[in-house]
């Protein structure tokens, strides 16, 4: 996918009484449902939206060359300046870095070198994640409100926060572009766009994520606001009865245990949605705990190992 | 973070949340998880004083629903009647005997007393399903099917609706159907129309099973016309074409002059009426029109609840109903809801209090008392909470009382003596359990 242009092309149709339009973005299916009556309004609105995921797509993602965060990562040990948007996203990670003890980094991306979640029983050795952590810590990092200097084989990765962030502006950008209702959905993650007013609520389905043959899924009446999963079952690897999940604590290189197998929680925006949901996920079997005190409302996944 | 007050990372990331996205939230999360299935249960039991009808039901109606606004329901319900219900047959001077349906014994009311026929016992077990959902943008449909069993009586029927939004959602605009064909297997067979009242064991005036079809259509408009103001018109049709008689109800046959019981001879040695009886006759179709109305007003957590129906039919049966309810916050998550009925109906034009001996046989003839005019009141008090779990629990205790009128031209001789309308007069209480899974 490095350096491919995306098949970038935007499906309208006509969906259980309003306008859905599909597209692909950060890897993920997309779509915008509008209740806008009006065909052309409603596709304006999708087209809005879709340009805003394909631009953050753009600046941000980490496989396209030439674009801020590949200036960033070749930059090899020089000192990048970055725009007002961009210094924003890293302000905000800063800021998660902080309240995660260090486990929420940008930084922790180059794991992925020695880390490959395909459930398999491939679970790299210690001495090989234990190299990979010399290029693991924002606190290696000089950040100075718009210019940034990292050593020279480290990478960020701001996959974290790019997809609840772009989530929210095109929310935002469909409560101009129309009076009515959307629903923004990048690949599960949610917002609303403004209350409905011709329906209750948006009505989302939540997977039964490791729940097993028997569980249904939970449906969820969204009629302001945002959801945000966290959580892959798909996504880990197996040996000798030892289930890794693919959350990485970026402080010790290894997996962090006893996560559920997901976290969806609901919040005003799906920035704060979705990093709840991180935040819980990195605190393993701590994340009901976690979540009980935010008093935040939000679902569980069955934990691994069922 | 382990140490951190956890609330302060909400906090926190709700700042930087603003500084990230400039505050651009539109409006605080409103989320809600549907529950899978809803259920709404009943128990119900309804009592006729002078030891007539008993019913015991215990009903459940459970809903799924789905994305989208689809939805499944499906019900079960159990009744257990009891009890005696009035045969039709006039009070008597003397002590009157009479043929069970089953044509295997016969019962004897002492003098005086209104006629029961008390073998009036059965279960019935009662099943519904239907299902629910949009059909383009605007419109909502519905299918299901019913069925009832019972000793002496099945029921299956399908239905079917549409509902449309106009008016950007303030009226909607419905059209129902319901279609059931009904059997009667009656105990003994269905009795021959008009036929006499025979000695037990004689069942030569009996026939098979019988059937009725039912044809239901509904035309509705329910209109928001404030934030308040809520009102609903029907109009309905109803066609029954078949068998629509009681299979257990009869008419005395009196003596023109008198008005008193004609008497019979029975057969010798064996048991059977001393009196004339004849097995009653009705039309083999009615058609009823209805027309409906009804307005909700919301008043600061208060509900009142008014509607009225006016039914018509070839029968020559029109009715009235008034229903007023209003629901009254108390405490904080209860409410209080007092209810009153009225009902009034004119009698059918085949209602008679006996079929006259030695005069040409009518066409049609029944003394059900439910066919007679009649006036009838419930007055009712629920009380209903909601538990702290989210599940919703009422208790309602209700009155009902049924008086006839019957004009004093219409009795013949000495009726005038003896000849009422079996008033009647029910407890209902009903507990009710909705929760969720």
């Amino acid at each position: 996918m490095a350096g491919a242009a995306p098949q970038r092309k935007l499906e309208v149709s006509r969906q259980d009484g309003c306008w859905k339009a599909e597209f692909l973005s950060m890897g993920s299916p997309c779509e915008l449902l509008c209740d806008d009556d009006n065909e052309v309004v409603a596709e304006a609105a999708a087209q809005a939206v879709a340009a805003e995921a394909w631009r953050i797509e753009d600046k941000f993602s980490r496989y396209i060359r030439g674009n801020i965060i590949d200036r960033i990562n070749r930059a090899e040990g020089a000192r990048i300046d970055v725009d007002e948007e961009t210094a924003r996203l890293i302000d905000f990670a800063v800021t998660l870095y902080e309240l995660s003890e260090r486990r929420f980094d940008i930084t922790s991306g180059s794991l992925r070198r020695v880390w490959t979640f395909d459930e398999s029983a491939n679970v790299p050795n210690r001495a090989d994640v234990d190299a990979i952590l010399e290029l693991v810590g924002w606190h290696k990092v000089e950040w100075s409100a718009s210019a940034l200097r990292m050593p020279p084989g480290m990478e960020i990765d701001l996959g974290g926060i790019g997809k609840e962030y772009a989530v929210d502006r095109a929310a935002a950008i469909a409560r101009d572009q129309t009076t009515a209702s959307c629903l923004v959905n990048f690949g599960g993650d949610l917002a609303v766009s403004r209350e409905p007013s011709t329906r209750d609520a948006w009505s989302v389905g939540i997977e039964a994520l490791g729940g097993g043959a028997d569980a249904s899924d939970t449906i969820i009446k969204l009629s302001a606001g945002a959801l945000a999963t966290s959580g892959d079952a798909q996504r880990f690897l197996l040996k000798d009865g030892v289930r890794y999940a693919h959350i990485l604590d970026p402080t010790t290189g290894w997996p962090v245990q006893g996560a559920p197998a997901s976290i969806t929680v609901a919040a005003d925006t799906c920035v704060q949605a979705g990093m709840l949901s991180t935040l819980a996920m990195l605190q393993g079997e701590g994340a009901e705990a976690f979540l009980e005190a935010q008093g935040c409302q939000y679902w569980l996944g069955q934990a691994y190992g069922v | 973070m382990a140490q951190r007050d956890d609330k302060s990372v909400s906090a926190t990331l709700a700042a930087a949340t603003c500084a990230l996205l400039g505050g651009a939230a539109s409006a605080p999360v409103r989320a809600q998880e549907e529950p899978n299935w809803e259920f709404n249960t009943a128990l119900l039991y309804y009592g006729e004083d002078d030891d007539r009808v008993q019913d015991a039901s215990l009903s459940i109606l459970a809903i799924r629903d789905f994305l989208d606004e689809k939805s499944l329901a499906l019900g079960l319900s159990v009744d257990t009647l009891t009890g005696a219900t009035p045969s039709g047959a006039n009070r008597s001077n003397g002590a009157q005997t009479f043929t069970r349906p089953s044509g295997r014994g016969g019962y004897t009311i002492a003098a005086g007393d209104l006629p029961l026929d008390d073998t009036f016992r059965d279960t019935r077990v009662s099943l519904s399903a239907s299902w629910q959902q949009p059909l383009g943008r605007m419109n909502l449909v519905n299918v299901g099917a019913t069925a009832s069993r019972e000793y002496d009586y099945t029921h299956v029927g399908v239905n079917g609706g549409i509902a449309r939004d106009f008016n950007q959602r303030n009226t909607t605009v419905s059209a129902g159907i319901a279609i059931s064909r009904d059997i009667w297997d009656a105990v003994g067979g269905s009795p021959e129309p008009l036929s006499l009242m025979s000695d037990v064991g004689d069942l030569g005036n009996r026939t098979g099973e019988d059937s009725k079809d039912v044809i239901d259509v509904v035309l509705g408009v329910t209109q928001v016309l404030s934030r308040d103001l809520i009102t609903q018109f029907n109009y309905s049709y109803s066609d029954s074409s078949g068998y629509l008689n009681d299979p257990y109800k009869i008419v005395s046959v009196i003596d023109a002059t008198s008005g008193d019981t004609v008497p019979r001879q029975r057969g010798p040695g064996v048991e059977g009426p001393d009196y004339q009886y004849r097995f009653e006759s009705r039309p083999d179709s009615r058609a009823k029109h209805s027309l409906y109305g009804q307005a909700k007003y919301y008043m600061d957590g208060k509900v009142l609840d008014a509607s009225y129906r006016y039914m018509t039919d070839d029968w020559d049966i029109d009715s009235h109903t008034i229903d007023l309810r209003y629901r009254w916050p108390l405490g904080e998550n209860g409410y209080l809801e007092p209810h009153f009925r009225f009902y009034t109906q004119t009698e059918a034009e085949f209602y008679t209090l006996g079929i006259v001996d030695g005069e040409a046989l009518p066409s049609y003839a029944s003394a059900d008392y439910r066919l007679g005019e009649f006036d009838a009141t419930t007055v009712g008090l629920k009380y209903g909470w909601k538990t702290a779990g989210g599940s919703d629990l009422s208790v309602r205790v209700e009155l009902y009382s049924q008086d006839g009128d019957i004009p004093i031209d219409r009795l013949r001789g000495n009726q005038v003596g003896y000849v009422e309308y079996p008033d009647l007069d029910a407890l209902i209480v009903q507990f009710s359990y909705r929760f969720n899974r």
